[in-house]
């Protein structure tokens, strides 16, 4: 019981601010690859300017597996949920970009 | 009248589709994003490609560590030679980037070339350095200053051949200035251009303003968010953007002139900028000399640009907030929202 409480309170908290995200657009470079329905278990591989992307969609959450690049930002930003999350891997130009049912925002300032 | 009313009607119902047109491109290293509503996707298209095309020829023009125009100069100065012939929009460039260096009391330094490829930051793939304090030390004792150039009928020349540019943190933001022309130009009446973060707004998203999210330094979501009327732009210096770890500590690209070091205990601070000329490289100006600023300078740092709207977010969570961007800004981060403090 105290446990489904927590549990509810911490879903609150967590998604109050932002619904959840329904659909992952990914591209590379100036193309769109493709709009994915994040609500499904998919590894897919996408290849940029460096190398391969290992990028894994897992019921609801998509994250930067493996990637090419020297810093490896991409994938420290671990699991993306929201609509309007953004990763961007900018040495080998592909970026993740989550949508819901509305934009909460046009554009990121970062 | 009656059926002309439902012709409209109808027209209104079957275009159910946004008139918003939505591209993305690789520039200056980082990810340009330009949305434009209002005009067909081909007209879109059509200035979108143009202001790509301007862009890139902007960034081959003004690479700090690739041969370009603005490397060719460097060379030169470095050489002490006389002085050397220079494009005017490059000129007007580089003096304006020493009114705001003035203003900014030194804090803005585009003539701190030298540090930043020091620290390695001259790289698109950029690894941790090996510190060198010496030569850190006797770098910031050759003091390059933007006031040691001198242009002069169409010709530039340094007194100080250590002056090294790097328009990193002004050419992104001059660009959107440069795009808002060209969509003006074109008749655009509402565009959104994103370079790296730093935005700049025309017109609005339909009935309402452009809307635009500001990026949690440490985590993976907007922290707040806030509308961007006409013609206001915004930028961010983060030390989450480029970096390297060594030690346990990180070592952000935005360089201390004073001390030759990368600031620590700053996150992130955004500035918000009113339209007017040039509205676009203040914004990504505007912010440094706030991060670089002793904590009990930063509000005189920001009057110093005429920044009224700025957030400054610390090391540890400390998050201040100038009194009129408070006002503009939504919370979207609830453990952030609670550290909020508002400086009067």
């Amino acid at each position: 019981m105290v446990a489904s409480l927590v549990a509810v309170i911490f879903m609150f908290q967590t998604f109050w601010q932002f619904a959840p995200a329904s659909k992952l657009k990914i591209r590379q470079g100036d193309k769109i690859i493709g709009t994915y329905d994040l609500n499904q278990t998919r590894e897919l591989h996408i290849h940029g300017t460096l190398g391969d992307s290992h990028i894994i969609i897992d019921q609801g959450k998509v994250r930067f597996k493996q990637s090419p690049c020297p810093n490896q930002y991409c994938v420290h930003q671990g699991w993306l949920s929201r609509a309007g999350q953004v990763a961007i891997c900018l040495p080998n130009q592909i970026s993740l970009q989550l949508m819901g049912a509305k934009a909460t925002y046009d554009s990121l300032n970062y | 009248m009656r059926y002309l009313i439902l012709i409209i009607l109808f027209l209104l119902s079957s275009c159910g589709k946004e008139p918003l047109y939505n591209t993305q491109s690789y520039v200056f290293g980082t990810l340009v994003d330009i949305s434009i509503y209002g005009e067909t996707d081909v007209k879109a298209q059509a200035v979108s490609s143009q202001i790509m095309r301007n862009f890139q020829a902007l960034h081959t023009r003004l690479h700090a560590w690739q041969p370009s125009e603005l490397s060719d100069i460097n060379h030169a100065f470095a050489q002490g030679s006389a002085p050397v012939s220079i494009k005017p929009d490059i000129a007007a460039m580089i003096a304006n980037a020493t009114q705001l260096s003035k203003q900014s009391n030194g804090a803005f330094n585009p003539a701190i070339g030298g540090l930043i490829a020091a620290w390695g930051f001259h790289h698109d793939e950029f690894k941790p350095v090996k510190i060198d304090d010496a030569q850190l030390k006797s770098l910031v004792q050759t003091n390059p200053q933007m006031t040691d150039i001198a242009i002069e009928n169409g010709n530039i020349v340094s007194k100080n051949k250590n002056v090294q540019l790097d328009l990193g943190g002004y050419a992104k933001g001059y660009a959107l200035d440069i795009a808002l022309v060209t969509l003006r130009k074109q008749g655009v009446k509402n565009a959104l251009i994103n370079i790296g973060g730093n935005i700049i707004a025309l017109g609005q998203h339909g009935d309402k303003a452009w809307r635009v999210g500001i990026q949690h330094p440490r985590q993976p979501n907007a922290i707040a968010m806030l509308d961007l009327p006409s013609g206001w732009a915004i930028g961010t210096s983060g030390d989450y953007q480029r970096y390297f770890e060594l030690g346990g500590k990180r070592y952000c690209h935005i360089i201390n002139p004073a001390t030759g070091y990368p600031v620590q205990n700053m996150q992130a601070v955004t500035v918000l900028i009113a339209p007017q000329a040039g509205a676009g490289a203040l914004s990504d100006v505007a912010s440094k000399p706030i991060f670089i600023a002793a904590p009990d300078g930063r509000t005189a740092a920001a009057k110093a640009m005429n920044v009224e709207n700025y957030l400054i977010i610390e090391a540890g969570n400390k998050i201040l907030v100038s009194a009129p961007m408070a006002k503009r800004m939504t919370w979207l981060d609830k453990t952030a929202a609670k550290n909020v403090q508002i400086q009067q």
